[in-house]
């Protein structure tokens, strides 16, 4: 899954998504302001909690990302947020490893970043029933996105450790439609109870 | 939507029992031969795993698959320092390394029939040095075994507590942010 330990990626690769994650995360760091860090520190809570908990599919074990519902609500700030819970579980319970943190972050919350981004806007004008469609299939649409770009960065460091595409659709599959369902309610709980939580980030900076 | 919320905290029960996500590799030497198996910690064993094993110098020795219970199995022909590595095939590796010693004194295939340097027991049956002490091995592998497994499993297991002190860290984190942010502004 999303969590590549240590010692499987090469060098450029490494660096590379240390590289962009760092100035990712910079980028998002910059972008927080005060009213947003209690709403970026929850979803990294709940990103943190969450993608703990794994379930048997198939041949493998899946747990949730949550990259898309993290990237609707925070946008960039998505960044921080993903690269502190990493982090953590790296850390704590050896989840990943510190030398593949920045591709792990890159990879979990690039696709949520950009999709997110794209479609806040159009779940902030949207009914909460279009909201929950939109984010379910911008969920389901981040995990994909996910799984290609791990693909990408052990295709792109060596032979040995290439993916096998009938684990890859045995596992993302399923994970997909999930996340799409969680992703969906979540959305639509929330623009039902606090619709202010998704409104476009600029009018509350300038409020 | 109550109706919705339900199915969600349904969703999240549901996926509570197992804990963690991370391949692991158990591997154990009994009378010579390798075996063990792959597992994610806290959600079953990972089948069809391709799993290679080399030699102290790094030279590939033997390539398997996992079966349908994520176990393997294989009698080295010397017994010798091997490294296991296996990959589940989604990005997941796990390593393991099974070191000279643990072989024993016995030679993975020495015939038990030298009995030259039997030594006599009281009742008279005959037991050779090599005899004796591969009973031993086998009896001490057997009772290491579940101790081993359990080793391997604890430790990779997320506890109620480090998730709290995670979810601590976050909003620690924030907090520092906020304090942080006031700072500069009462300052400018």
């Amino acid at each position: 899954m999303a969590h590549i330990p240590d010692g499987v990626l090469s060098l450029p690769v490494l660096v590379g998504g240390g590289v962009l994650a760092a100035g990712a995360v910079a980028v998002g760091l910059k972008r927080i302001t005060d009213l947003e860090i209690p709403r970026v520190a929850i979803l990294a809570s709940g990103f943190f909690a969450l993608s703990l908990f794994a379930v048997p599919v198939g041949p493998s074990s899946v747990h949730l990302l949550l990259g898309g519902l993290m990237g609707i609500v925070l946008g960039p700030a998505i960044f921080p947020a993903v690269f502190v819970a990493l982090l953590l579980q790296a850390v704590m319970f050896g989840f990943g490893g510190l030398t593949t943190l920045g591709v792990n972050v890159v990879n979990i919350a690039l696709p949520g970043a950009v999709i997110g981004t794209l479609c806040a806007p159009l779940i902030a004008r949207a009914t909460p029933k279009r909201a929950a469609l939109i984010a379910g299939l911008a969920s389901a649409l981040a995990v994909a996105c996910t799984g290609l770009l791990v693909a990408c960065s052990l295709a792109l460091s060596s032979a040995d450790y290439t993916l096998s595409a009938r684990v890859m659709i045995a596992t993302y599959i399923p994970l997909m439609i999930v996340e799409g369902l969680v992703g969906g309610f979540c959305i639509s709980f929330v623009k039902r109870v606090k619709p202010e939580l998704l409104a476009p980030l600029q009018s509350e900076a300038a409020q | 939507m109550r109706r919705k919320l339900v199915a969600l905290l349904a969703c999240l029960a549901f996926a509570t029992p197992a804990a963690a996500h991370r391949l692991k590799l158990f591997a154990t030497v009994e009378d010579g031969t390798i075996s063990g198996y792959a597992f994610f910690v806290g959600s079953g064993r990972a089948h069809g795993a391709a799993l290679s094993i080399a030699d102290a110098t790094g030279k590939p020795v033997q390539d398997m698959l996992t079966d349908a219970q994520g176990a393997f199995s294989w009698k080295p022909p010397a017994p010798q320092t091997y490294r296991l590595t296996v990959n589940a095939g989604d990005g997941h590796v796990s390593e393991a390394t099974l070191e000279r010693s643990r072989f024993g004194g016995v030679p993975a295939n020495t015939t038990s029939e030298e009995s030259d340097d039997a030594t006599s027991t009281q009742e008279g049956v005959t037991l050779s040095q090599a005899q004796i002490e591969r009973a031993v091995e086998a009896a001490v592998a057997r009772q290491m075994r579940p101790l081993l497994e359990a080793y391997e499993a604890a430790e990779g297991r997320t506890r109620f507590n480090d998730i709290m002190g995670g979810i601590g860290m976050i909003i620690g984190l924030a907090g520092l942010a906020l304090w942080g942010s006031n700072r500069k502004k009462g300052v400018s």
